[in-house]
């Protein structure tokens, strides 16, 4: 068993890290305190390939495989966690679906400029009555001749502020017992759809995150992913990957929170040593580094099946878990470590601990993933 | 515009550390970079061809793993890398590094009509390497340059030497070493990065590609020994001072001022 990632894999990371530390870890800050994400970082990132990680070149993209997209999210989020989410989104649970269950036209239309970074990608599932709770979904696609009139309210989009074409989830029959879901590539402009104001989040800030409102939206049969039914089928995988993803966003956090956290206990003297002398900041410490290295182990080895062709569906879930709560861990105890001064905003580890907090909850909440675990182990 | 880069696989420089028995750097578990000044390089490299056409070769002489930062140069825009690599090549000097990148360039077909490496390494730092290949390739040298111009059949390059801007006309071919005020190496598109480790080759040599003999290379080649090597013990010192925020202000600013930091004249300006 060969553990250590690729020469390829290593120089993507200095690659993504000397870029984040660049571009990044300067505005993350002031992303952070005014809610917003600057276009010249998107452009640059579109440059870079940023927006088409793992979707081959002949479609615009970078063409990386899992482990490397596994990689560059982390690196991402370790400067700034509000633009690793917007890359993660993009690229696992909107431009990925449509590269995989995407026609040739769905591709060449929405995939390429989406790939190139021209036009941001979101996906939305959640409603106000149906978070956890998929089967609750309330938006509704009722077929019209040639295509397909949309109603309903989607909530939580993130880049949904910036976003130009959307997977929207909604519900394709009205009669029989069972709901079938199917996807629709929405454009931003497509008149009926309508966004909200951005929330104001407790992290992730930088985000805009929104509602989008759809009240009869046209939308052509084309623009239908998949065929009609396979909504859920599509969302559930589109998930899977995306576990990936956040447990890497996690890892990315984590780490940012380790780095600054070990530097600060070397620093802060009381009792006239440095805290790092102390037995129980040392514990604080192993533990959290400890962790943070299984976190990574998880998350890569989710990636690494995926690349394989394996099926990930149970360790995406336990990275995805593992990895978001370990985030959670280090910032709370980092901050602690940082004293009164953690809890100011002069130390970048209370925006940490409020940006590690979401990776808790989306994607599916820690409890959600703790279901699909047990699912896996036969549980009902 | 021929051009050939050379570049070195160093030590992330953090983690430099010294074997001092061995007398050599440990590379074991430290990742290996490209000596950042052959990234302004190669920068320069790719933006003469640019303007002018051409091609770019990047040249490296070093251990099989040194294939990681000739891939990472293709995917900066190199067109094609050579490794220079052969156990016989191992404890080369300056000279004996010289020597073998000096006899690649001169098997290249065309010859080139410019050779850039940088100034310096930022592990050895002899800054011999770039004026030893001129030399023994009898070509006109400039190091240390900030400016590139191409005019016609030559080039107008300048650099910053003892607070003067010295400006140069050379004939090609010749050879340059750069500064890092010369250029500021771009980002990597991550596709770049890709295709550089799936589907592009690296070009072997090794000492018989070469026509070279044992004795010319490596050890063997090497006109010095390091006879010793010992970590030259930290100059820094700390000093503690207590006592009123008052009067630990003023020993800061008589300690700056002896120090000729601060000029006594503008004390209270
Ligand atoms: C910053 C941010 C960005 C987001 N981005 C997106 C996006 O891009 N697209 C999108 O579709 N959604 C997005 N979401 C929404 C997110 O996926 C949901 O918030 C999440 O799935 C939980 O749904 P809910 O908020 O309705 O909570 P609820 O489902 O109401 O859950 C409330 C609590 O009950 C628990 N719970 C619920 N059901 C069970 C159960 N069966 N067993 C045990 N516990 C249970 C949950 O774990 C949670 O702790 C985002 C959310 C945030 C905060
Ligand atoms: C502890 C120690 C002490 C040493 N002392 C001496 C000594 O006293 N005298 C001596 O002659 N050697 C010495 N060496 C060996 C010397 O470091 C090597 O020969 C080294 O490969 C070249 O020197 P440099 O890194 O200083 O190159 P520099 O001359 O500083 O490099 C300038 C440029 O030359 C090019 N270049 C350099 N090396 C390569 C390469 N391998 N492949 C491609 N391009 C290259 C690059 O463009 C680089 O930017 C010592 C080595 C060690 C580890």
């Amino acid at each position: 068993m060969y553990l250590e990632p690729s020469m390829k894999q290593m120089v993507i990371r200095r690659t993504v890290r000397k870029f984040a530390e660049e571009r990044l870890s300067p505005v993350a800050v002031e992303m952070d305190a005014t809610g917003t994400f600057p276009s010249e970082i998107i452009r640059e990132m579109a440059k870079l390939q940023y927006f088409g990680l793992e979707i081959p070149a002949h479609y615009g993209g970078a063409g990386l495989d899992a482990v490397s997209y596994a990689i560059v999210i982390e690196e991402i989020s370790r400067s700034c966690a509000a633009v690793g989410l917007c890359i993660c989104v993009h690229n696992s649970v909107s431009a990925n679906p449509i590269y995989e269950f995407g026609t040739e036209g769905q591709r060449k239309t929405f995939l390429v400029p989406m790939a190139e970074g021209q036009a941001i990608g979101t996906f939305c599932l959640t409603e106000p009555n149906a978070g956890s709770d998929v089967s609750s979904l309330g938006t509704i696609a009722i077929r019209d001749g040639n295509g397909y009139v949309l109603n309903g309210n989607k909530v939580f989009v993130t880049n949904g502020g910036m976003s130009s074409v959307n997977l929207i989830f909604a519900v394709t029959n009205t009669t029989g017992k069972q709901k079938r879901y199917s996807v629709f590539i929405v454009e931003s402009e497509r008149k009926g759809l309508e966004k909200g104001p951005n929330e104001e989040l407790m992290g992730m800030r930088g985000n805009p995150v929104c509602p989008i409102a759809l009240n009869d939206c046209h939308v052509p049969v084309e623009n239908r992913l998949g065929g009609e039914g396979q909504g859920l089928k599509i969302a559930l995988s589109s998930l899977v990957d995306g576990r990936i993803g956040i447990a890497s966003q996690a890892l990315g956090i984590a780490q940012a929170s380790l780095d600054v956290s070990l530097e600060y206990a070397k620093e802060r003297y009381q009792f006239g040593k440095p805290l790092s002398e102390f037995g129980a900041i040392q514990n604080y410490l192993v533990n959290l580094v400890t962790r943070v290295e299984g976190a990574r182990l998880l998350t890569y080895r989710s990636a690494y099946l995926k690349d394989q062709g394996l099926a990930h569906t149970k360790e995406a879930a336990m990275a995805k878990l593992y990895a978001s709560e370990v985030a959670v861990d280090v910032t709370r105890v980092g901050l602690q470590i940082h004293g009164g001064y953690g809890y100011t905003k002069a130390y970048p580890i209370e925006r940490y601990y409020r940006d590690a907090k979401a990776c808790e909850i989306y994607e599916g909440t820690s409890e959600i993933q703790r279901l699909v675990i047990a699912r896996s182990l036969g549980y009902g | 515009m021929d051009i050939i880069v050379c570049i070195k696989q160093v030590p992330d420089v953090p983690n430099i550390r010294l074997d001092e028995h061995r007398m050599t750097i440990i590379r074991e578990g430290v990742e290996g970079i490209i000596n950042p000044l052959d990234c302004v390089a190669l920068e320069a490299a790719v933006n003469l061809r640019e303007r002018q056409g051409g091609r770019i070769t990047v040249l490296s002489m070093g251990p099989p793993q040194s294939e990681e930062a000739l891939r990472e140069a293709l995917a900066f825009g190199a067109d094609q890398a050579i490794l220079l690599t052969d156990p016989a090549f191992a404890g080369a000097d300056t000279l004996a590094t010289s020597h073998v990148l000096a006899t690649a360039i001169s098997m290249l077909k065309p010859f080139p009509d410019l050779v850039i490496c940088g100034r310096q390494t930022i592990d050895s730092d002899t800054g011999h390497v770039g004026p030893q290949i001129a030399e023994e390739l009898d070509l006109p040298q400039v190091c240390g340059v900030n400016e590139i111009h191409p005019q016609g059949d030559s080039l107008v390059v300048k650099r910053l030497y003892d607070g003067f801007q010295d400006t140069f006309r050379v004939n090609t071919p010749a050879l340059l070493t750069v500064s890092q005020d010369l250029s500021s190496p771009h980002h990597i598109p991550l596709g770049d990065l890709e295709r550089a480790f799936s589907d592009r080759e690296i070009i072997r040599w090794a000492i018989k590609d070469l026509n070279l003999k044992p004795e010319e290379v490596g050890l063997g080649g090497s006109a010095t020994r390091v006879w010793k090597l010992r970590k030259a013990a930290s100059k820094r010192r700390g000093e503690i001072v207590t006592g009123s925020t008052q009067s630990l202000v003023e020993h800061v600013i008589r300690k700056l001022e002896a120090l000729s930091i601060l000029d006594e004249e503008s004390g209270n300006g």
